[in-house]
């Protein structure tokens, strides 16, 4: 069995974010990481691997940095690389959505394995919108999956309760928050890690037109500023900040 | 606030993408499970297992030895590694550089190959802890004049003395000592329960809280005679593997200056006094300024080592050199951290104190400070000053 899981490089969630001429300024981005979904996405496709045996390839989409993030797939388990060399920032989710099924396609996979969103674009619309195009069943918001039998079993968690669904192949999981973070890498593994060859792909290679992006971005801005906190001093002014922690900030 | 490394000429843009991944995953390990334990470990003046545990998962254990299940990461990778363990607590790189460089090393430099294939694999896992045993309560800095003696009695050999301050001991299963056969340093390997051997824990440590540091008693200690390290006699033993710990705590005391620094520059930001925050005052300011010369220095110090390490090029004078350098700037950095934090500082809510208190350990053990002045001064000169003869 072929398992394939899909690795986003994003800014870190520590890193800071500057906006200048309306776009994100890449450069002034100081750690670039795995998006934190995906990891756990990477945790339960090596705990498949380790439970059916297979092929672990982790597949990713974006600029020549973004290979660092399936080096440290590598170190931790992932058995092939496969890195769409794409710097166009301007493609839309269906252009992406189309060179990573034709990705999965190209290694045979059954089940694939992402997070629910990345933590730059916060679209949401990958791992749909790959299982639409490979004709794949899509679970969504899933926090654990294990093989049974032919299939699989994935559970999905919410503070209103918990839902346990099985799937047969071919599908798709989409990870929220798991249960299990996702392990630390061993020295064995990152000396191994420097051993395995990238696949690099082009759109061409993927046999991929990049049509126009449908959705084409105008600009990014910075949030509003948070106004300003608020102090109060003495036992007169309980009565204010009772109303206001119950009428404005809701939180009694 | 997450950890922010200081790393003002971006020195680690020179290792490697694989010695970039250590320390990353060796950060990663202290920010999740170290430092959210560490102020309990050191009240409780315990070493946490657990740590053992993922120091040999991760595979870190005698990082640049190579064979025998030994991780062979390069010397820097080595130097990355104590500077990360280091940045959560002294104790914990002491740990590291006891088993790697002084329990280790010397089995797999001096060993047997019996030897090696029985040791060297379950110390690397971390199944096994190994402690280092040179000082004496009388022999400290002067080593060479050591009373603990083994005899041969023919079919083994017989132990006999006392060692002091020794890291590990009271947990470790494997000892590695030594003592004078026939008047020749020799070293040997002592098993947890051998007869006649016991290593009780010395208590009241204001330093190091999170390290066991023990006695090692040898009583009539019978040692099977396949347990005499073959390869060497002489100083030259215990010196080579205090080579290879020295030039790791060169780079570990950099992890805590990181630490006490990191934390300085946050509270300074953050404590208003006079309507201001501290950090916007040239007194303050020329403190973190004065912290980050250092520390960028150092890490130059340590780096450029690292490399005449790799090629072999080192003498033990640059080792001494860096040693003394980076501890000696890592502690006074802990101490002028403390005073940026103010009361604050003394309080285990901020690592600055446990800092400085490991510092002077770390200032004492491997050749004290002015040991290494003494290192350098003949070096310099041709005359050795460590000891003279009274007229
Ligand atoms: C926490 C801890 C852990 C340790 N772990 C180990 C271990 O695992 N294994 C081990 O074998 N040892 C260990 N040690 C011992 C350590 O190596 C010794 O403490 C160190 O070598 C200094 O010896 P001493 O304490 O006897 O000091 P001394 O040698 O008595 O020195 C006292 C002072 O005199 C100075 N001095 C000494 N000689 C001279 C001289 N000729 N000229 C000028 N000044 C001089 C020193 O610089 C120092 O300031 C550990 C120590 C500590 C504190």
């Amino acid at each position: 069995m072929t398992i394939a899981v899909l690795l986003k490089q994003v800014p870190d969630t520590t890193a800071k974010i500057t906006v200048s001429g309306g776009r994100v300024d890449e450069g002034a981005v100081s750690k670039w990481s795995m998006s934190p979904y995906d990891e756990y996405a990477l945790e339960y496709a090596l705990q498949l691997k380790e439970g059916g045996g297979g092929d672990l390839v982790a597949i990713t989409c974006g600029p020549a940095r973004a290979s660092k993030i399936l080096t440290d797939a590598a170190a931790v388990g992932a058995d092939s690389l496969v890195h769409i060399v794409s710097d166009d920032s301007g493609m839309d989710s269906s252009n992406v959505q189309n060179l990573l099924a034709s990705a999965i396609r190209k290694t045979g996979a059954e089940v694939v394995l992402c997070g629910k969103q990345a933590a730059d674009t916060n679209s949401g619309s990958t791992g749909p919108g790959v299982a639409s195009i490979l004709g794949f069943t899509c679970v969504g918001m899933v926090s654990e999956v294990s093989m049974e039998g032919d299939g699989f079993v994935a559970m999905r968690t919410s503070p209103s309760g918990n839902e346990k669904v099985s799937v047969s192949k071919p599908c798709l999981f989409a990870f929220d928050k798991a249960a299990t973070e996702m392990r630390r890498p061993n020295v064995r593994g990152i000396m191994m890690a420097k051993k395995k060859a990238v696949e690099s792909l082009t759109p061409a290679d993927l046999g991929v037109t990049m049509e126009g992006s449908r959705v084409s971005l105008e600009s990014h801005s910075a949030p509003a500023e948070k106004p300003p906190g608020q102090k109060f001093e003495g036992a007169a002014s309980v009565p204010t900040v009772v109303s206001k922690l119950r009428d404005e900030a809701n939180v009694i | 606030m997450p950890y922010d490394a200081l790393d003002f000429y971006d020195v680690d843009s020179l290792l490697t993408e694989e010695e970039r991944m250590v320390r990353d995953m060796v950060r990663d390990f202290v920010d999740n499970e170290v430092l959210p334990k560490i102020e309990q470990a050191c009240r409780d003046g315990v070493f946490p297992d657990e740590w053992r545990v993922e120091l040999g998962n991760m595979g870190v254990l005698g990082a640049p030895l190579k064979g025998y299940g030994c991780p062979g990461l390069s010397y820097t990778a080595y130097g990355v590694i104590c500077r990360e363990l280091e940045r959560g607590d002294s104790g914990l790189r002491s740990f590291a550089s006891v088993q790697g460089s002084l329990a280790m090393y010397p089995i797999w430099d001096f060993g047997s190959e019996e030897q090696k294939n029985y040791y060297l694999p379950k110390m690397a896992s971390g199944e096994w802890i190994g402690c280092f045993g040179l000082t004496e309560p009388d022999y400290g800095s002067n080593p060479g004049d050591m009373i603990t003696r083994a005899e041969d009695m023919g079919d083994h050999y017989l132990l006999n003395g006392a060692k002091m301050w020794i890291t590990n001991g009271t947990i470790a299963q494997v000892a590695v000592v030594w003592a004078k056969l026939d008047g020749v340093i020799r070293g040997f390997i002592v098993e947890d329960g051998d007869e006649g051997f016991t290593a009780p824990e010395m208590k009241g440590k204001h330093s190091l809280k999170a390290s066991v540091t023990s006695e090692l008693v040898f009583q009539d200690c019978k040692i099977p005679k396949d347990r005499i390290l073959p390869g060497v006699k002489g100083l030259r033993g215990p010196f080579s593997c205090l080579n290879n710990a020295r030039y790791g705590i060169s780079w570990g005391a950099i992890g805590a200056a990181q630490a006490c620094f990191d934390s300085a520059k946050e509270y300074s930001l953050s404590r208003i006094q006079f309507d201001h925050p501290i950090a916007s005052y040239q007194l303050v300011q020329n403190k973190l300024s004065w912290m980050l010369r250092e520390i960028t220095k150092a890490q130059l110090l340590a780096y450029h080592l690292s490399q005449k390490k790799d090629a072999g090029t080192w003498i033990p004078e640059h080792i001494s050199l860096a040693k003394m350098n980076n501890v000696d700037i890592a502690l006074e950095i802990a101490r002028a951290a403390r005073d940026i934090h103010g009361a604050n500082g003394i309080l285990d809510e901020y690592p600055v104190m446990r800092h400085m208190a490991n510092l002077e350990s770390v200032k004492t053990y491997e050749g004290t400070h002015d040991i290494h002045n003494l290192i350098l001064g003949r070096h310099i000169t041709g005359i050795q000053a460590f000891t003279r003869t009274l007229e």
